[in-house]
């Protein structure tokens, strides 16, 4: 799978591995406190090939903690996230160049134009540097940046940096696709048409897609399935979308924001 | 055109034609006290006239400027790559750094004029006095810039690098590196003054050639226009090296707005 993959660029050339996670448990401890923190208190989900999967719950909720940990940047305390048959902490090299990530704040290197900026993970994967030129205009040109391929990031628009973060993600052909908060940061004109794009990417790349957001709204534009998470990403509510009828999308929001909110409760009551 | 552009431009204009007029002030001053040392008294070779100075000037051995300059290049280039390695080990294990730290604040405490006699004491060469001499004051500068800097990389740059799964190498060459040039041109502008002045002390006391050497001829033949030669050979050298320094940086750092 680490392999450098040389072929068409618009798609994920197999079929992206599927995703177990079984009793995931995520424990901090406090450098100050030196008190315990539980941000995932045994966490089980299956996520399919292909899927996109949009993973929604209040601030504080351990959706950030389940993004590092999918990425394979933390390990986990307990339990597991398997994806076809390795895991992205223990394996971590084999992943390389079969997720990608898109971040809440862009996250480009300064000194970098837009193209060496999409050009960057396709250098890590040690593409030949034709391919890596091709590639990166491509999906510079896909995400409507064909003119400003030479720009610097503080050239751009905060819309237009966000967009280049995306060929960016998109360029290296990934198995599966990481979004988190995405596009919260921005208004919600270039919000709805940039997640519009990046869904109609994943779909077209056949990339498995997680979403982790904390807006409902977009939660249901883009998630075949809306996994809602509770305090310590306890499973609150596994929604397939495609069972809703459009018109009952309001009915589908307020009842994750009451589950949403009933855990709140609880959770103060506990707390 | 901008208003600030406008008070900028003034500004400058004006800092530019107060330099020369203090630069001219000195001169007639020195001229004017060159011309009257004698009736007050002082000895005619302690307050020498632009004339002598550039007939000093004219004397000025080139071999030995290039030899100065070459100590001091040669010793910053090894202090940087000693300094960054270092740095970037340290940055890399948390017990080397505990270790290193506080010996590497010892040795910043430690003034010149000792490193001088240490490498008097213990070493033969003059090549190796001067150069260690160099390498112990620019060195821990070069050192504490970089782990500074290392460490000020930005959490959510690296986490977005380290998610694309680098290899070390590549973590390093491709976001750490680039990262700190900023700091690391900064230091080299700061190292490049201390070692003029720190290799022109060395040479003093214990070279037969370059700059500090001729100084040291100057002071003993009591020729006060040598060595203000010298020095004025010294300063522009530094300007030029500076200037050299402040190309590169535009260049390399062009991204910057």
């Amino acid at each position: 799978m680490s392999a450098p993959k040389n072929g068409a660029m618009n798609g994920a050339m197999n079929d992206p591995p599927p995703i177990e996670v079984r009793a995931l448990r995520k424990v901090f401890r406090q450098t100050t406190s030196g008190r315990s923190v539980v941000a995932i208190a045994g966490l089980d989900l299956d996520i399919a090939p292909r899927e996109v999967v949009a993973i929604v719950g209040q601030t504080g909720c351990g959706k950030s903690t389940f993004f590092d940990l999918m990425i394979g940047l933390e390990q986990p305390t307990g339990g597991s996230i398997v994806i076809g048959g390795k895991t992205p902490y223990g394996d971590f090299d084999h992943f390389r160049g079969e997720i990608a990530t898109v971040f809440q704040q862009d996250r480009l290197l300064p000194w970098r134009s837009a193209l060496d900026n999409v050009r960057l993970p396709l250098e890590l994967i040690r593409l030949p540097e034709g391919e890596q030129h091709k590639r990166s205009l491509h999906w510079l040109e896909r995400l409507g940046l064909g003119n400003f391929v030479s720009a610097y990031p503080h050239e751009l628009s905060g819309g237009m940096r966000q967009r280049v973060a995306i060929a960016r993600a998109f360029a290296v052909q990934p198995s599966i696709l990481l979004a988190d908060e995405a596009f919260g940061h921005l208004d919600e004109v270039t919000a709805a048409e940039l997640r519009e794009t990046f869904l109609a990417l994943a779909r077209e790349c056949g990339s498995t897609a997680i979403l982790i957001t904390h807006q409902l709204e977009e939660a249901i534009a883009v998630g075949d399935r809306i996994v809602v998470l509770g305090k310590s990403a306890k499973l609150l509510a596994d929604i397939h979308v495609a069972r809703w009828s459009k018109g009952d999308y309001r009915i589908l929001r307020e009842a994750i924001q009451a589950t949403l909110q009933s855990n709140e409760r609880d959770a103060r009551l506990v707390g | 055109m901008h208003p600030e552009g406008v008070r900028e431009a003034g500004l400058e204009g004006s800092f530019s034609r107060q330099t020369v007029l203090s630069l001219v002030i000195f001169a007639v001053a020195w001229q004017t006290l060159s011309y009257l040392a004698p009736t007050l008294g002082i000895p005619a070779f302690a307050i020498p006239s632009f004339a002598r100075i550039g007939q000093s000037l004219l004397t000025i051995t080139p071999v030995d400027v290039i030899v100065t300059l070459a100590r001091v290049i040669g010793a910053l280039i090894l202090s940087f790559v000693l300094g960054l390695a270092l740095a970037t080990a340290m940055y890399r294990s948390a017990s080397l750094e505990s270790y290193l730290h506080p010996m590497i604040r010892l040795l910043m405490a430690v003034p010149v004029v000792s490193w001088i006699l240490f490498a008097v004491l213990w070493f033969r060469g003059v090549e190796f006095r001067i150069a260690f001499v160099l390498i112990a004051v620019c060195g821990p500068v070069f050192l504490v810039d970089s782990l500074d800097a290392l460490r000020g990389v930005s959490r959510e740059l690296r986490g977005m690098v380290r998610s694309f799964r680098p290899t070390t190498l590549q973590y390093f060459a491709k976001l750490m590196l680039p990262a700190i040039l900023p700091n690391l041109i900064t230091s080299w502008k700061i190292n490049l003054s201390l070692a003029i002045r720190v290799v022109t002390i060395a040479e003093l006391v214990g070279a037969v050639s370059g700059i500090g050497h001729q100084l040291a001829v100057a002071q003993e033949l009591f020729s006060v226009a040598d060595v203000f030669a010298w020095t004025l050979v010294l300063v522009i050298l530094l300007f030029l090296l500076e200037a050299v320094i402040t190309r590169v940086e535009r260049r390399l750092l062009r991204w910057r707005p």
